[in-house]
C-alpha cells in the first residue's frame, strides 16, 4: 500500500491515498471530504459540512502515514502524496475506544429517545462500536432529562455527547450565543447561558444539528418513530422564501417539518415560525363538501360537476346582462403556479375580464428588475442593504443568509431605515462593485430609488421579498391587472384588488371568483364584507371555512398546499415543485382539474388535459422562462425576454 | 366365531368405559400449551404500571405490520408506566397477525407476550383489531379505561383528519348504524382486561430456561 503517488503538475489539486486508492482532490480539501469522494466513510459527530472543524469528538481519528499519532480527519487537510489508512486494526480500536468512552455515561434509554432510529450514536455504535462495554451499566452518572430550554426544545444531558455542534451553531451560524458548556471533566453539561431559556427564532435547527438524542423538538416528543414517518419533499408554505423541507407525515397527519439541505435557498437552516407551522395543515376546519347557495332560492350541497355548472350558469348570466368586466377574479398567493395560470388564463382568455390580481395593493411598474438578487447570490454582492425590518420579518432564514455573507464571506450589511434617505445610503457605503439592495414588496417603490442612486457606484441587484408562499409566482405568470404572464403590459382598464372590492360593493362588479386561502383577502376587513354582501355571485374555491367561504353563492372545496402536486416560485423566481403529503381533506378533484371544467363550462375549447403536469406542461410553452427554470432552477427575466 | 365376537365386544366394552375424548367446545377449553402463541398480552409491573414503553419496536418487528403504537409522555404525578413515555394507543390487528412472535422478541421490556388465547373469531371486521384496554392484563386499581377504545391504526381507516362525515365510507356506514342501532359488541369502559373466559396467564417457565 501507501506508495508514493506519481507527481503531476500543479493544477491546484494534490494527490492522496485514502485505504490504497488513488483521489485527486483540490488543495485544502479535508481528509474526511476526500474520503467521501471515494465512498469511504469515516464516523463523525463534531464535524458538520456547516461549520468550521473543532475536532473534538475524536470520532473521525485515522491513521496516516508518517504522523506520529493518529490524526483528526475533520480537520487534517489533505496534502501531496498522504497515505491515509481507516481500516486498520489501530483506527478501529480507536473507533471502538472512543465509542465506549461516549456511552460511558449515556443512559441507553434508546426505546423511549426520540432520536431512536435515526441516531449517529445508534448508527455509529451498531456499525463500529464494540458490542459490550467494560464498564457496569449501575455506575453510570447521571444528570437531568427533559430539561425545557425553551417552548420548543427540550434538553436531555445524560445522552449529550459534548460535541458542541449547538455552541457552534449560535456562535457561526445564527450568531446570538445562546448555548454554552458548563463545568468541567465528567460533570461537563450543555446549558443555556444564565439558565434563561432560547430566544433565538431558529431553535429548530438545534434538533437537527445534534447528532444524538439530546436536543429535541417539545411538539415532537414522543409523536412517532423516524421508520414510521413517510418523508415528501416539500417546499415551506409559510414564506415566500421557498426553504426546502422534507413533510413528515403518519397516520395522514403532519408530524414535523424536517431540513432538506440546498444550499441555494436555505443552506439547510429553517426558521421556527416555518418549521413549527405545520399543525394548522392538520386541522379539520376544512371545507368539505361542493354547494350551491342561490341569493334567491334554498341552499344545497351538491356534486362538484352540478356546482361548476351554476358557477358557470352565474358567470354567464352575469356577461349576458352586463359585460365581461363585471367580475373580478382574485387569484391567491397560496395556489400553485399551475392554478394561478390556468386562473388568469380563464379571467383574460374565457370570461374575457382584465379585473385580476392576487392582493389588494397595486403593483404599477413591477419588472422583472425587482427580483433580480438571488438568495445564494447575496453572498457574492461587496454590499447589501436592507431596507426596513420586514424583510427578515417577513423571510427570516435571509438573515441566517445575511450573517453568513458578513461573518464567513466579510461582505457589508447595511440594515438602513425603510425609508433611509436615498443619498445618505450612498454615502455611507464605501466603493462597492456589485450592490444587493433587499426590500419588503410594501416598500418597492423606496427601493428604487435606493438602488436608482447606488447604481452610480457599481452594479446593483434588488430583491424584493414578496408575500405569501407563491406572491412571485403570481406576479411572474400575470396574475396582476397590469401585467401578463412574463411581465408583458397588459391592456390597460383592470383593477386591481381593492378597486375590485370597491366596485363590488358599490355595485359595478356584479361577480366575484375568488381561489384558495388568500390571507390578503382577508385583511381587507370590513370592505370585504360589503362587496361580498353586495355582489350578485360569488363563486368560491376555498380550503378553509371563513367569512369567503360562507358568503360564497357557488363553494368548491379546494385542496390544501401539502394535498395537491404543482410548482411554487420563490422570491428569487426558484421554481420548486410542491408534492401531496396527504390525501386530499375534501373529496373534489384537484384545482386544476375544476378550473379547468369551469372554463370548459363557459364554452372554452382545448382544456381537456387539466392535471397539474399537463397544466405544467402548458405553461412552460407559454412562459418560457419557467421552461428554462424546469424544475429547481430559477426563471431569469432578462430585460430582452420581458419586451 | 364365538372368539371373535368375544373380541369385538372387548373392544367395544373397553371403549365404553373410557373417558370420552370430546370437548364440549366452545363451553370447555382443552388447556394449551405454555409456549403457545395465541392472542397478545400486555402486562404490568406488580406495582400496576404499565411494562409497556410504547417504543414502537414490536411495530418494527412486526413482519406484517400489524400493530399500531402511538406513544405519550407520562405525567410524573400520575405514571402510566415507568419513565418518560407510555403507550397512548396499541393496536392489533389480529386478521393480519401471523402470530410470529417477533413482537415478543423485539421488546425491551418484556411487556407484550403471545397468550392462550385461541379462540378469536369476530362476527364483524372491525373487532378483530383489538386495542389497548382489551389487550392489556386486569388490575385492580386500574379500573378506569386507559386512552381511547376505539383503533385508529393497524387496518383500522378512520384517522382524526378525515372528514367526519365523507357520505360513502362503509366504516362510517357502520359507525352510524352502531350509534342508531347500538353496538352489541362494542367495548365498554367497565369492560376491561382479560375476557373472562381466557385464563389469566402468567409468564411461561419456559422463556427461561430458552
Amino acid at each position: 500500500m501507501a506508495q508514493k503517488p506519481p507527481t503531476q503538475p500543479d493544477d491546484g489539486h494534490v494527490a492522496v491515498s485514502i485505504d490504497g486508492h488513488e483521489t485527486r482532490v483540490p488543495k485544502g480539501t479535508l481528509v474526511l471530504d476526500a474520503a467521501a469522494g471515494l465512498g469511504i466513510h469515516i464516523p463523525i459527530y463534531c464535524a458538520h459540512p456547516k461549520m468550521e472543524p473543532v475536532a473534538v469528538c475524536r470520532m473521525c481519528l485515522v491513521h496516516i502515514e508518517r504522523f506520529p499519532k493518529p490524526q483528526p480527519a475533520c480537520a487534517t487537510v489533505v496534502a501531496d502524496g498522504m497515505a491515509v489508512t481507516t481500516d486498520s486494526a489501530e483506527v478501529t480500536k480507536i473507533r471502538e475506544g472512543m465509542l465506549e468512552f461516549l456511552l460511558l455515561n449515556h443512559p441507553l434509554d434508546c426505546p423511549v429517545c426520540d432520536r431512536g432510529g435515526e441516531c449517529d450514536l445508534q448508527d455509529f455504535t451498531f456499525r463500529y462500536g464494540p458490542s459490550v462495554s467494560r464498564f457496569p451499566i449501575t455506575e453510570k452518572v447521571h444528570f437531568n432529562k427533559a430539561v425545557p430550554l425553551s417552548e420548543h426544545i427540550e434538553l436531555d444531558q445524560e445522552r449529550c455527547i459534548l460535541c458542541w455542534r449547538c455552541v457552534r451553531y449560535y456562535d457561526e451560524i445564527t450568531g446570538e450565543k445562546e448555548i454554552v458548556l458548563e463545568q468541567r471533566g465528567v460533570q461537563t453539561l450543555v446549558t443555556t447561558f444564565n439558565e434563561q431559556p432560547l430566544r433565538s427564532s431558529f431553535q429548530g435547527n438545534l434538533p437537527e444539528v445534534c447528532p444524538v438524542g439530546a436536543l429535541t423538538h417539545r411538539q415532537y416528543r414522543f409523536v412517532s418513530r423516524p421508520w414510521d414517518l413517510q418523508r415528501t419533499a416539500g417546499v415551506c408554505p409559510e414564506c415566500s422564501y421557498g426553504c426546502n423541507l422534507n413533510v413528515d407525515s403518519r397516520d395522514f397527519e403532519i408530524r414535523r417539518f424536517a431540513s432538506r439541505d440546498n444550499p441555494l435557498v436555505e443552506d439547510m437552516w429553517l426558521c421556527d415560525r416555518g418549521r413549527y407551522s405545520f399543525p394548522k395543515w392538520n386541522s379539520t376546519e376544512r371545507v368539505r363538501r361542493p354547494a350551491v347557495r342561490p341569493r334567491a332560492g334554498r341552499a344545497r350541497d351538491t356534486a362538484v360537476g352540478e356546482a361548476i355548472a351554476a358557477a358557470a350558469n352565474e358567470l354567464r348570466a352575469v356577461i349576458d346582462a352586463h359585460s365581461p368586466s363585471a367580475i373580478g377574479v382574485m387569484g391567491s398567493a397560496e395556489s400553485t403556479n399551475e392554478e394561478l395560470f390556468l386562473l388568469q388564463r380563464l379571467a383574460r382568455d374565457v370570461i374575457g375580464t382584465r379585473n385580476i390580481d392576487h392582493q389588494l395593493g397595486s403593483f404599477d411598474g413591477i419588472t422583472s428588475e425587482e427580483h433580480a438578487l438571488g438568495i445564494a447570490e447575496i453572498e457574492e454582492c461587496d454590499a447589501l442593504v436592507v431596507l426596513g425590518v420586514e424583510p427578515e420579518e417577513e423571510a427570516p432564514v435571509l438573515t441566517l443568509r445575511l450573517f453568513k455573507a458578513q461573518h464567513k464571506r466579510g461582505r457589508r450589511v447595511h440594515r438602513v431605515a425603510r425609508d433611509a434617505d436615498p443619498a445618505g445610503v450612498v454615502k455611507a457605503m464605501g466603493a462597492t462593485t456589485l450592490t444587493g439592495v433587499i426590500a419588503d414588496e410594501t416598500n418597492r417603490e423606496h427601493a428604487v430609488l435606493v438602488a436608482t442612486a447606488l447604481a452610480r457606484k457599481g452594479a446593483v441587484r434588488r430583491m424584493t421579498v414578496t408575500r405569501g408562499v407563491n406572491g412571485r409566482g403570481a406576479k411572474d405568470l400575470g396574475v396582476l391587472p397590469n401585467v401578463l404572464p412574463g411581465y408583458r403590459a397588459a391592456p390597460p382598464g383592470g383593477k386591481n384588488g381593492r378597486e375590485i372590492l370597491e366596485a363590488a360593493a358599490a355595485g359595478a362588479i356584479h361577480a366575484l371568483l375568488i381561489t384558495g386561502p388568500n390571507a390578503a383577502l382577508e385583511r381587507a376587513g370590513e370592505l370585504l364584507d360589503r362587496a361580498l354582501q353586495r355582489a350578485e355571485s360569488v363563486i368560491v374555491v376555498e380550503t378553509r371555512p371563513g367569512k369567503v367561504a360562507s358568503a360564497a353563492t357557488v363553494l368548491i372545496p379546494g385542496h390544501a398546499i401539502f394535498e395537491k402536486l404543482g410548482t411554487v416560485t420563490n422570491i428569487e423566481g426558484r421554481v420548486q415543485r410542491v408534492r401531496p403529503a396527504l390525501p386530499p381533506a375534501a373529496q373534489t378533484p384537484s384545482d386544476t382539474r375544476v378550473l379547468a371544467a369551469l372554463a370548459a363550462e363557459l364554452g372554452a375549447k382545448g382544456w381537456e388535459r387539466s392535471d397539474p403536469m399537463s397544466v405544467n406542461r402548458a405553461l412552460r410553452e407559454a412562459v418560457p422562462a419557467y421552461a428554462e427554470a424546469g424544475s429547481g432552477g430559477r426563471a431569469l427575466w432578462t430585460a430582452e425576454r420581458v419586451a | 366365531m364365538i372368539k371373535e365376537l368375544v373380541l369385538g365386544l372387548r373392544f367395544t366394552i373397553t371403549q365404553m368405559l373410557r373417558k370420552p375424548l370430546t370437548v364440549q367446545y366452545p363451553e370447555e377449553q382443552k388447556p394449551v400449551f405454555p409456549r403457545h402463541r395465541g392472542r397478545h398480552i400486555l402486562h404490568r409491573y406488580d406495582n400496576g404500571l404499565e411494562r409497556c414503553i410504547g417504543c414502537e419496536l414490536c411495530a418494527a418487528a412486526c413482519p406484517v405490520g400489524c400493530i399500531y403504537v402511538l406513544a405519550a409522555e407520562n405525567d410524573p404525578k400520575n405514571p402510566v408506566s415507568p419513565g418518560e413515555r407510555y403507550a397512548e394507543r396499541y393496536e392489533i390487528n389480529l386478521m393480519r397477525c401471523i402470530y410470529c412472535g417477533y413482537c415478543a422478541e423485539a421488546c425491551p421490556t418484556e411487556a407484550i407476550t403471545l397468550g392462550p388465547q385461541y379462540d378469536l373469531a369476530e362476527y364483524r371486521r372491525e373487532r378483530t383489531v383489538v386495542t389497548k384496554a382489551e389487550l392489556l392484563e386486569s388490575w385492580p386499581r386500574f379500573a378506569q379505561a386507559r386512552g381511547p377504545a376505539s383503533p385508529v391504526g393497524a387496518g383500522a381507516d378512520s384517522t382524526a383528519r378525515a372528514d367526519p362525515d365523507p357520505g360513502i365510507s362503509p366504516r362510517v356506514a357502520w359507525d352510524a348504524a352502531e350509534t342508531v342501532h347500538g353496538a352489541p359488541e362494542a367495548p365498554q369502559p367497565g369492560d376491561l382486561g382479560v375476557p373472562t373466559h381466557v385464563p389469566t396467564v402468567t409468564e411461561p417457565e419456559s422463556r427461561d430456561r430458552r
